[in-house]
């Protein structure tokens, strides 16, 4: 592998906001076929990836996933359905076990509300619990509500290309800024051309790797390329870690208006 | 007049003589006396000192004499609750206070999170120059630098907060708020100082940034949430304190130190009540031990007493030689007491280290050093209360021993 010169990458940005496993594993996971040869032609990494977030802007979906939770000695499974409209607005909510179904999680830009029927009470996350865990597992709720905005905050290297799998795979250095709201000291991503994570490092400021995500499983659904099995993995405890893994996954679909309210939250109506 | 000064040396003598005649009873009383005298003005010393101490560090941590904020800030200190930085008469008056010591601040409650930690914090928005004079946290620092100017990108946090968040100086960390619209605003601050606070519960809650750095992260531009005024000595600053009251937009709520915080202004208006009691109860004591010596001395001269009554002394004359004798006494005790107490509290003054039981007493907001604290004024009271009581407990021996018939003094074995 030929480390080539750094190279900043602005428009990057938007899609390094792979704090947001939802967007993250949508985004990330997706995108056009064409990509591949435009990468190797011409490899100008902003190009592309302002030509993704194009091609993502705008994009619905509804997919049905399922998260799983391990511990050193117990391991849970949730199936979720989640609705999300351009990178800024989300719906997440629990099917099954039955104890926590119709626990719902919503996302508007940097805004994050929770609900459960149990209580019957929606409530805002607040700042004070936004790097809580969400629903138990590795993602905190700042994790999940990331707005990409965030991404600006870095600067972007890319320090090295390689071919795998007819694919080339670039591996990018993400440096936050100095004021940046980012508490790592360095991000390693791990991209496919097309658009595919295949895996993001965090570092803390000392240079030790503290969590990792890899994606395990790429497959084609509804006509394009996802990840569909996504593991985040905590290096300092060994034996826990949290997966993601997409069941099914429908894009362009038509959804209603007031999905992304409180009041959807709530009560649904989809 | 002569006659009058002869009876004083006369009875000088005669008292000292007596007192004298049985020296371990004499000697054990002045010890009785010495040692009370000594607790008296050593222990007050101590609590004087533990008070001042809680009294000082009180009003840094407030901190200042006198604080101005909206009047909804205390029941919710969030940037909603903010007022605007003063401006045309009042800061002209602020400028012209004699101490010149006033600052404004931003307080918000924040959170902090580093790779691994996230704790609630209270984040402080201060104006560098400005705090040494205020809260005195530029003495605190530890480590690292302080805050350069009002737009600094630094942070400063406690050494025990740096320790929960497994970060140290010159590492980033993420501050978290919210701004006036309940929008979440969030920033990454490097750590540039580590202070340590007196009281370490304060290390772990309070976060100092720069105030401008602060206003453009809780989008609250050119407002703060306090301002603090320190005036010469907490002990008097009634002047001040109408004056900018006064001079204070009607709006804002203005707050001396004793309002701000009750239990400190009940801690210093207890405090004399407290010095005079804690006197009198010792001398409860000791009068006992001073009585029952008097008692017994004339107990043993009945007959002595009638012998010199019977000569053609006047009673008089005998009540003033036993109250000569218990005044020597007392003031003899009084001398080895104040000067027991000098030479325990002298060595004592750069400090005594109690940090033993320094948890305990950071609970009560005191520090583990204690500084004992000698005022004349407490010293005056133990020794003017132990010579007048003294001297007036004594009349009734005294009296009695006038009072006695010389023919039956004569006359008992």
């Amino acid at each position: 592998m030929e480390t080539r010169p750094a190279m900043p990458i602005p428009g990057f940005n938007l899609i390094t906001g792979v704090k947001q496993p939802l967007i993250m594993l949508l985004a990330l996971s997706m995108g056009p076929a064409s990509g591949i040869a435009q990468a190797a032609d011409a490899p100008q990494p902003s190009e592309l990836i302002r030509a993704a977030m194009e091609h993502w802007r705008g994009v619905t979906s509804y997919s049905e996933m399922t998260m799983t939770i391990h511990r050193e000695d117990w391991q849970r499974s949730f199936s979720m359905q989640a609705w999300t409209e351009g990178d800024k607005l989300s719906l997440v909510r629990v099917t099954e076990p039955r104890r926590d179904a119709g626990n719902g999680t919503l996302v508007q830009d940097q805004s994050m509300w929770t609900y459960s029927p149990k209580i019957n009470r929606i409530l805002k996350v607040p700042p004070s619990m936004m790097n809580q865990s969400w629903m138990g597992s590795d993602f905190s709720n700042k994790d999940i509500s990331k707005s990409t905005d965030i991404i600006d905050q870095y600067d972007h290297r890319l320090i090295g290309t390689e071919t795998r799998d007819d694919h080339l795979v670039y591996t990018i250095e993400s440096v936050p800024h100095e004021d940046a709201a980012v508490v790592w000291g360095r991000e390693v991503l791990v991209i496919r051309d097309d658009y595919i994570m295949l895996r993001q490092e965090f570092w803390d400021q000392d240079g030790i790797l503290v969590k990792e995500m890899n994606t395990t499983e790429i497959a084609l659904m509804d006509g394009r390329n996802i990840a569909t099995r996504m593991r985040m993995h905590k290096l300092e405890r060994e034996q826990e870690w949290t997966e993601m893994s997409i069941d099914a996954i429908d894009f362009d679909v038509e959804l209603s208006a007031n999905l992304f309210t409180l009041s959807n939250l709530r009560n649904p109506r989809q | 007049m002569a006659a009058h000064r002869l009876h004083f040396s006369v009875l000088l003598t005669l008292s000292w003589r007596n007192l004298w005649r049985n020296h371990r009873r004499t000697g054990i009383m002045l010890g009785a006396i010495a040692v009370g005298v000594w607790a008296m003005i050593f222990m007050t010393a101590l609590m004087r000192g533990m008070v001042d101490d809680m009294l000082n560090e009180g009003i840094h941590n407030l901190p200042g004499h006198i604080q101005i904020q909206h009047p909804d800030f205390l029941d919710d200190p969030s940037v909603a609750n903010s007022i605007a930085e003063p401006a045309g008469e009042f800061e002209a008056l602020l400028q012209r206070i004699e101490s010149k010591r006033w600052a404004t601040r931003i307080r918000v409650p924040a959170v902090i999170a580093s790779e691994r930690e996230t704790r609630g914090i209270n984040l402080v928005g201060i104006e560098p120059a400005a705090e040494a004079d205020v809260s005195g946290l530029p003495e605190l620092l530890s480590a690292g630098r302080f805050l350069e100017s009002r737009k600094d990108s630094g942070i400063i946090i406690g050494a025990k907060l740096a320790e929960r968040l497994e970060t140290r100086l010159g590492k980033r960390v993420v501050v978290m708020s919210q701004d006036p619209d309940n929008n979440i605003r969030e920033r990454g601050f490097r750590i540039v100082g580590i202070y340590r606070a007196k009281l370490p519960g304060l290390e772990e809650f309070n976060v100092y940034a720069a105030r401008d750095t602060l206003q453009q992260l809780l989008r609250i531009e050119g407002r703060v949430s306090q301002i603090i005024v320190v005036g010469e000595d907490y002990r008097d600053i009634e002047p001040l304190y109408r004056q900018v009251r006064q001079q204070a937009p009607a709006d804002l709520q203005v707050r001396a130190w004793y309002e701000i915080d009750t239990y400190l202004a009940t801690m210093f208006n207890m405090m004399d009540g407290f010095v005079l009691v804690w006197v009198i109860i010792i001398f409860l004591a000791l009068s006992f031990g001073l009585v029952n010596t008097l008692v017994m001395a004339i107990f043993e001269r009945v007959r002595e007493i009638g012998l010199i009554q019977a000569l053609g002394m006047r009673p008089a004359l005998i009540l003033y030689q036993i109250l000569m004798e218990s005044t020597l006494l007392l003031l003899i005790g009084l001398g080895l007491g104040n000067g027991l107490a000098l030479a325990t509290i002298k060595p004592l003054e750069s400090g005594l280290d109690i940090s033993v039981v320094a948890e305990g007493m950071a609970m009560m907001g005191a520090s583990s050093m204690l500084y004992p604290k000698l005022t004349s004024s407490d010293l005056l009271l133990a020794n003017s209360v132990v010579i007048l009581l003294g001297v007036l407990t004594s009349i009734l021996p005294a009296w009695r021993a006038a009072k006695l018939d010389p023919v039956r003094a004569l006359n008992s074995t």
